[in-house]
Formats: C-alpha cells, sequence, structure tokens
C-alpha cells in the first residue's frame, strides 16, 4: 500500500516536472521576440491583415516592410519563413531588412511569412528551440520554428486537406502549411487566410515577381534550385546560369502543373505576379542524420549525412565542411538580386534593383557583421518581431 | 558518430529487455527504452523533449477515445445485438453475400478516416459475432478482422501511411486511388474466402438462441439514425468541402455518440461508460502517446538517423530483400512513425532509381499494415483481440494469418519493385 | 463557428484528462496509475495552451 502511495507520487513528480519545466520552456519560445533593426532602406511597415482584416488579432498577422527606392519601376515580394523550420530563410529576410539599399522600383519583405509556425517546434523533431548567430555586439537570436502553423493557433486538422480551390486531396496536416494553402481562402482556416491576406498584397501592391526562399534536405531532389512555373522560365533560366558561372552551382525545376497549393504553383495562375521558390540545401531537414542540434542547423556538418553523399544518396554536392547557414542565407539574397536584375532585363518599365550583401559577402565574413546592435540603433528603429 | 550512435540504440534496446524482465507493462518498457535513450545520450532526462513528444499523437488518441465511446453507447443501447441478428436472418443462407457485406462494412470506416483502428473499434466486434455464427475458429475471426482493419487503413481515399510520407517528400498526395483500391480489394476477397468459406454456418436458430436479446424498443432507425449522422460527418467535408469549418472526426464520433445516447430504449449512465471506456482504452493510448515520446528522444540521440541512414545505404537488391522483414517491424515498433523514419528516406532514394513513388508507397503500406499485429506495440493486433473477444493465445492468431501475410507481403514488395511498370495505374 | 469547434475540442480534452485523472487517484496498480499519468500529459499541454 505505501509503496503504491509512494510510486504514485513519484509519478505525480514526474508528471508535473514535464507538465511544468517541459510547459514553461515551450511557453518561452511561444513568447520570445526577435529584435530587427530597421536599415537604411526601410520606408515604411505594414502588417499582412492590412490586406485581410480577418487576420487581426490573430498569430496568423504579420510585419511587412517597404524598401522603396523612389524611383519608378516595378514590386518584388519576398517571403522568408513560409516554413519556419527553414531558418536561412528567416534569417536572410532579416539580413534584406536590415541591410538592403533599394535602387530602382520597390521590395516587400516579410521575414515571418508563417509567424504562427515560428511559435512551436515539431512534436517527433527533438529541434533546438532557438539559434543564435554570433555578432560583434552579442548573439543575433531566431526562434526555431516548424513547418506547419501551431496547432494552438489552427485546430483541429481535417482527416484530409481538401485544397481550395483545386479540391485537391492533400497530407491533412498540410492544411496548416502555408505552401500548400495558396491562393488561401478568406473565410477558411488560419493558413488559407494567410494565404487569400497575400493574394491580396500582391495584387494591391501591384507585384511583379515574388521569391519564397526555403531550405531542402539533401535527399530531396529538388535542392540548389529556382522552381520557376512557365512564365518565369527564361528569367530563372538566365539568373542561374549567370550564378552557376559566377559563384555557386544552382539550377532551374519548373513548377508541376498539377501540384496545387504551393506558391509557384498558385501565384502563377491566381495572380499577374511571377512566383519563383529558392531552395537551398539544409542538411539539419534530412532524416538520416544526427542528432538536431543548433550547431548543425548553423554549420550544417554531419557525419551520417557524410556517409550518405559517400554512397551517391545525396542530390548536392556535400562534405566536410557542410552547408553553414551563411552560405544557405547568402544564397536566398545573391538569386533573389540576380532574379531582380534578369526580371529588370526581360521589363525595363518595372525594373526592380537593390543593393545587399549575399552569398560571397557571408561567406568571406560570417553573418555577424551584417546584423545591426539593437542597443546601439536609432530610437524607433528597432522592431520586434 | 557512428559507434556512439550504436551503443546509444544497444543501450535502449537493453533498457527494454531489462524492463520487460523486470515485468512492466509493454508501455512502461518502451518509456523505458526513451528515458535510457535520452540519458545515455548525456541529455538527462530532457523534459521539454518529453513533453513535445508526448503531444505527437494526440489527435489521433481524440479519435480513438470518441470512436470507442460511440461504439460502446451503440453497443450498450442494444443496438448491436440488434444488428447483428437482422443482418444474419436476411443473409445465413447467402454465405458468399454476406461475407462481401462484412469485408466492405470493415474496410469503409478505415478507408475514410486512414485508421485500421476505427475499423475494429466501430465494426470489428459485430463482424466478429456474424463470423462466429458461420462458424469460423476463434482465430480466424480474429485474423480476418484484423486483415481486414489493416487493408481497410490501406485503402483510398486516406491512407495515413502515404500521407506522412508524401507531407515529407513534397510529393503531392495524388494518383493513389487505384495503386490502393485495386490490391486493397484484391486482398480483401481473398482474405474474406480464405477464412469466411471454413466452418458450417449453425442452423439460424441455435445461433440466435446464443445472441443477446436486443432491448424490446430498438428499432433500427434507432441503430441507424447516429451511424448516417456519422457518415454524414465523414461525407460532407468531402462533398461540400468549403462550405464548413474544420470538423474533424473527433467531433463526428462525439456527436453521433450523443444520438446514439439519447435514442437509446435503455438508459445509459454516459459518466460510466467514459469511465470505462478509458480504462479499455488505457494500453492504446498509452502506447501512442510513448511512441510519439521515443521517437522525439531517437530524433534527438541520432539513432533515427542512423536507422534511417542503414536502409538507404543498402543495395537496391538488398533494399527489397528487406522490405518485407523491416517494414513490418518498424510499424510494430514505431506505429505511424516508421513511414516517417524510413518512408521518406526510402522513397527518395528509389525515386532515384527511377521508381514511380505512388505505387511503391502503396506497395510499402501493405507491408506496414501487417506490423500493426507485431510487439512491442502491436496496435491493431491488440484491439482486435480487444472487441472481437479473442480468448485464445495471441500468437495463435497471429499464426493463423500465414497465408494471407504471406500474399500481402509479396504483393506489397513486387509493387514495390515493379512500380515503375505500374505506373500506369497513377491517374 | 470555427472558434467554437476549437473550443469544443478543449472540451473534450479536459472530459478526457478528467477521467484519466480519476483513473490515476483510483487505480490500486502502479503501472496503471503511471500510465494515467503519461497519457493526461498531452491532454493538459493542449488545454493550457502550452503546446
Ligand atoms: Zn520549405
Amino acid at each position: 500500500m505505501t509503496r503504491l502511495i509512494f510510486a504514485k507520487i513519484l509519478a505525480a513528480c514526474l508528471f508535473l516536472a514535464c507538465l511544468v519545466g517541459g510547459g514553461l520552456e515551450m511557453r518561452g519560445l511561444r513568447t520570445y521576440k526577435e529584435s530587427l533593426v530597421k536599415g537604411p532602406g526601410v520606408t515604411g511597415t505594414g502588417r499582412l491583415s492590412d490586406y485581410l482584416p480577418a487576420l487581426k488579432g490573430s498569430w496568423g498577422d504579420t510585419n511587412l516592410y517597404f524598401l522603396d527606392s523612389g524611383k519608378p519601376g516595378g514590386t518584388a515580394l519576398i517571403l522568408g519563413g513560409t516554413h519556419p523550420n527553414e531558418p536561412s530563410s528567416i534569417v536572410a529576410a532579416f539580413v534584406l531588412v536590415e541591410q538592403a539599399l533599394p535602387e530602382a522600383g520597390k521590395l516587400i519583405v516579410i521575414p515571418h511569412y508563417n509567424r504562427s509556425g515560428s511559435t512551436a517546434t515539431q512534436p517527433m523533431g527533438a529541434y533546438p528551440q532557438f539559434i543564435s548567430i554570433k555578432t560583434g555586439w552579442g548573439e543575433q537570436k531566431f526562434r526555431m520554428g516548424d513547418r506547419l502553423a501551431n496547432p494552438l493557433d489552427q485546430w483541429p486538422d481535417p482527416e484530409v486537406y481538401v485544397h481550395y480551390p483545386s479540391r485537391q486531396m492533400l497530407s491533412n496536416v498540410d492544411m496548416r502549411n502555408v505552401n500548400r494553402t495558396w491562393p488561401g481562402r478568406a473565410d477558411g482556416a488560419l493558413a488559407e487566410r494567410i494565404g487569400a491576406a497575400a493574394m491580396e498584397l500582391i495584387r494591391r501592391e501591384k507585384v511583379d515577381f515574388v521569391v519564397d526562399t526555403h531550405g531542402a534536405e539533401l535527399l530531396y531532389p529538388v535542392t540548389n534550385c529556382i522552381v520557376a512555373p512557365d512564365q518565369g522560365a527564361s528569367i530563372a533560366q538566365l539568373a542561374a546560369l549567370d550564378l552557376t558561372a559566377t559563384e555557386f552551382e544552382v539550377h532551374v525545376e519548373p513548377s508541376p502543373a498539377k501540384f496545387r497549393g504551393v506558391s509557384h504553383r498558385e501565384i502563377a495562375d491566381h495572380s499577374e505576379a511571377v512566383p519563383f521558390l529558392l531552395e537551398s540545401p539544409d542538411p539539419f531537414l534530412d532524416q538520416p542524420t544526427g542528432p538536431k542540434t543548433e550547431a548543425l542547423e548553423l554549420d550544417g556538418k554531419d557525419e551520417f549525412l557524410l556517409a550518405a553523399a559517400r554512397r551517391g544518396l545525396l542530390f548536392t554536392d556535400y562534405d566536410e565542411k557542410g552547408k553553414s547557414m551563411e552560405e544557405r542565407a547568402g544564397r536566398h539574397i545573391s538569386v533573389s538580386r540576380q532574379l531582380a536584375a534578369q526580371w529588370s532585363l526581360f521589363n525595363p518599365e518595372r525594373i526592380v534593383a537593390f543593393s545587399c550583401p549575399g552569398y560571397a559577402e557571408f561567406v568571406a565574413n560570417g553573418l555577424g557583421p551584417y546584423f545591426r546592435d539593437p542597443a546601439a540603433a536609432p530610437e524607433g528603429s528597432v522592431v520586434l518581431e | 558518430m557512428f559507434t556512439h550512435v550504436a551503443i546509444l540504440l544497444a543501450a535502449m534496446a537493453a533498457a527494454f529487455a531489462l524492463a520487460k524482465l523486470a515485468k512492466l507493462s509493454t508501455e512502461l518498457s518502451i518509456l523505458a527504452m526513451a528515458l535510457v535513450g535520452a540519458l545515455a545520450a548525456g541529455q538527462g532526462i530532457p523534459l521539454r523533449h518529453l513533453a513535445e513528444g508526448s503531444v505527437a499523437y494526440l489527435d489521433i488518441c481524440l479519435i480513438f477515445v470518441t470512436a470507442t465511446l460511440f461504439m460502446n453507447v451503440v453497443k450498450e443501447a442494444g443496438g448491436i445485438d440488434y444488428l447483428v441478428r437482422k443482418v444474419f436472418i436476411r443473409f445465413h443462407k447467402r454465405r458468399a453475400v454476406l461475407l462481401v457485406i462484412l469485408m466492405l462494412l470493415m474496410l469503409i470506416p478505415g478507408a475514410l478516416t486512414g485508421a485500421g483502428s476505427v475499423s475494429v473499434l466501430v465494426v470489428g466486434g459485430t463482424v466478429a459475432l456474424v463470423l462466429r455464427g458461420l462458424g469460423l475458429k476463434d482465430e480466424h475471426v480474429a485474423a480476418m478482422v484484423f486483415l481486414l482493419a489493416g487493408l481497410s487503413a490501406v485503402a483510398p481515399p486516406v491512407n495515413i501511411w502515404a500521407m506522412i510520407t508524401t507531407a515529407g517528400t513534397a510529393i503531392p498526395y495524388v494518383g493513389f486511388e487505384l495503386p490502393l483500391g485495386i490490391p486493397v480489394l484484391a486482398l480483401g476477397l481473398f482474405v474474406t474466402f480464405y477464412y469466411g468459406m471454413r466452418g458450417e454456418a449453425r442452423d439460424l436458430g441455435s445461433v440466435l438462441a446464443t445472441m443477446p436479446e436486443p432491448p424490446a424498443g430498438m428499432r433500427a432507425w434507432r441503430v441507424g439514425a447516429p451511424f448516417l449522422l456519422l457518415a454524414a460527418f465523414i461525407a460532407v467535408p468531402r462533398i461540400w468541402p468549403f462550405a464548413l469549418p474544420t470538423l474533424g472526426l473527433p467531433i463526428g464520433f462525439a456527436a453521433s455518440g450523443f444520438l446514439a445516447w439519447a435514442l437509446s430504449p435503455r438508459k445509459i449512465d454516459i459518466l460510466r461508460l467514459s469511465r470505462e471506456t478509458m480504462d479499455q482504452l488505457l494500453p492504446l493510448l498509452g502506447t501512442c502517446i510513448i511512441v510519439g515520446i521515443l521517437l522525439q528522444v531517437m530524433t534527438l540521440n541520432g539513432v533515427r538517423g542512423l536507422l534511417s541512414l542503414s536502409i538507404i545505404s543498402l543495395p537496391t537488391v538488398a533494399i527489397f530483400l528487406l522490405l518485407p522483414v523491416a517494414m513490418p517491424l518498424s510499424e510494430g515498433i514505431l506505429t505511424f512513425g516508421g513511414a516517417a523514419v524510413f518512408g521518406i528516406p526510402l522513397i527518395w532514394t528509389l525515386n532515384s532509381i527511377g521508381l514511380n513513388p505512388v505505387p511503391a508507397l502503396s506497395g510499402l503500406s501493405l507491408l506496414w499494415m501487417l506490423g500493426d499485429a507485431l510487439p512491442p506495440t502491436a496496435l491493431i493486433g491488440r484491439l482486435t483481440v480487444q472487441s472481437t473477444g479473442y480468448a485464445g493465445r495471441y500468437w495463435s492468431f497471429v499464426k493463423s494469418c500465414w497465408l494471407p501475410w504471406l500474399v500481402i507481403t509479396l504483393t506489397g514488395t513486387l509493387m514495390v519493385v515493379f512500380s515503375k511498370q505500374l505506373g500506369a495505374l497513377v491517374l | 463557428m470555427a472558434s467554437v469547434i476549437t473550443l469544443l475540442y478543449y472540451a473534450l480534452c479536459v472530459y478526457i484528462a478528467a477521467f484519466l485523472a480519476l483513473g490515476f487517484a483510483r487505480t490500486r496498480d502502479w503501472q496503471k496509475a503511471a500510465l494515467q499519468l503519461v497519457v493526461l500529459l498531452p491532454f493538459v499541454l493542449r488545454v493550457l495552451r502550452l503546446k
């Protein structure tokens, strides 16, 4: 009898420890705010809910940054954090907001397109909750999120997700995947509303092209690439040729006509804008890796993947040097710059041009120098993301 | 790294064995395995990871609870007794027709929900009663219910293994109707007649005498209405997907259960029944939640990566030879987690040598389905025993699955090997 | 409407959690008691909106 009571007390203690200890740690991620310093290129800010009031007050609402050159031209929308567990995308968007200088036309940057998803890590994923990049002034700390929107913000999931408007059936959890909910539904679930708001933004701001940045597994055939629909194929081809000749290998994959809900398909089909989806190889995402640590996310070095590479199983080159965050985030910015340049050649009346440190600079100097110190920033320029 | 992680894997296996020796239940032994996996990796007791892993299968658990509660209400109300009686009186002379009806009854709930367990929980008990009436041996009843439930989970439109893998590999979940539907129907008929044609049907009178009498006020509509409501909850979101917000199955089961309770000719104490249902389901819920924790720890310490690397590193022929054993085992240990650990890298690897992922994945899910009878989790196997009232030894029912098991294994493996040639089935 | 459904799901979790807690208090089998708590954990985490 006493043994029973003892066992029950012990079990209850463990239970409470998991509930309180684990719960508080997860709460810490949910409530943590990253600081972002608006760079000299930023001319205005907005919220995604400006384009769909139904998002206001929800975790789907998120910050937009306008970088307007004041010179006539086109508009580009750059999405970071579509999949918050692919943080090179968020890191690149932060650097764009802090460092990019628009030279023609206008840039709109969304660092956390899926803000809800950035507030929880994936069950069974065993992710670290944060990743920190060393800088001269301390650490720039980012939330490590999940691929999907947080179930605390969108629950329950259906048995099968029927995509709007194509009615294609997708995996049930993909209803929380904001890269499966394009072009969205204004009165739908949270992820669908995010898609609808972004489509409205694209129409109202007359966005000419969209760049949606991602990380991809090395075992995934679509990596190191620009995914583009027919409308963007030649621009993407030329950008890829140029970059492959000068900086790093990148190739073009056509957007499959039958794959619904993804940005590179639906934006092309439902608006005038041309979408490009960038994949940079992220070892952290692969199944056959060692422990999922912050170091793996930052330097991309993994012995298991190296073994897989030696057996010829990977779809990209991979060696002891790994795939660093510098490389991966740098690719996103360099490819975006190059896409803007090619876009402008094809569309001289809608040119978009901007300068921003990218691949070469990050690989040479690390990412540290490209984050501004919030403590030393001018008043009113620090935004909590 | 390799040796380090291999040692962790060995430590976890040893922890499981020791826990079993110390007479711990299967569920707690898996938990011990997870805790040792974290401790040995130098992670201490990683509270956040334990908490996070526990949530992984929360939604599946909600389906289990509400589906079982629904069925228990119907049973308590006398609806099952009524139904079995009617079906038996009507069809006892036309065995083949009756068998096909039973097969479809078993296949539909799992096909629509993706969970074979729902088939077992919702209709397994009823079907078992009728099969006994047809003179089937207890092992054969359990084997048939288990296999059909497994096939129902494989059946389109919802196949959770394929969905987990397609979502993880960015392959659209399309074109699975025929590659899943044709083998499921063919194998379903095979299983049904393989077991169903054995045994003499006892004469109507003596069978009816062994069946419990339904309560006096029971009518067809009282049994039918809750099932119709449930069918509406499943069908409406597919026919008019944009008319309503996401309802989810648990609400459908809960509402239908409530209706069955309201229509019952007997008074049902819902609180007592809920308590009993939770008691009945505890091992199943525990297994799901603990497997979530286990997978989180395996990811944390690198064991998951090692396992997934070892399978894709094999030469293609060796992969094919290993599939019939490794896939059911992975399901037995990790349930749906096996699809994530092995399915995702496997599909990419097979894709890169030119195989068509859709038939390949359909074949794999036939193999995974068998694993639901294997320990330590034996998810559907255990539910089958519970809901069919099978009283014999667990392994003798599994043994009596041997021929269909072999046929299903062969079908599944060949579908993977010849997935390129089967590409024509993908519409 | 969608938020009403979500609320129902939270209510369902509370209902289930209550029976698990009750089961934990009543059982005389320590293994069962431990298992009740393991199962209880995700339901409480969701109800408290921690995960
Ligand atoms: Zn992505």
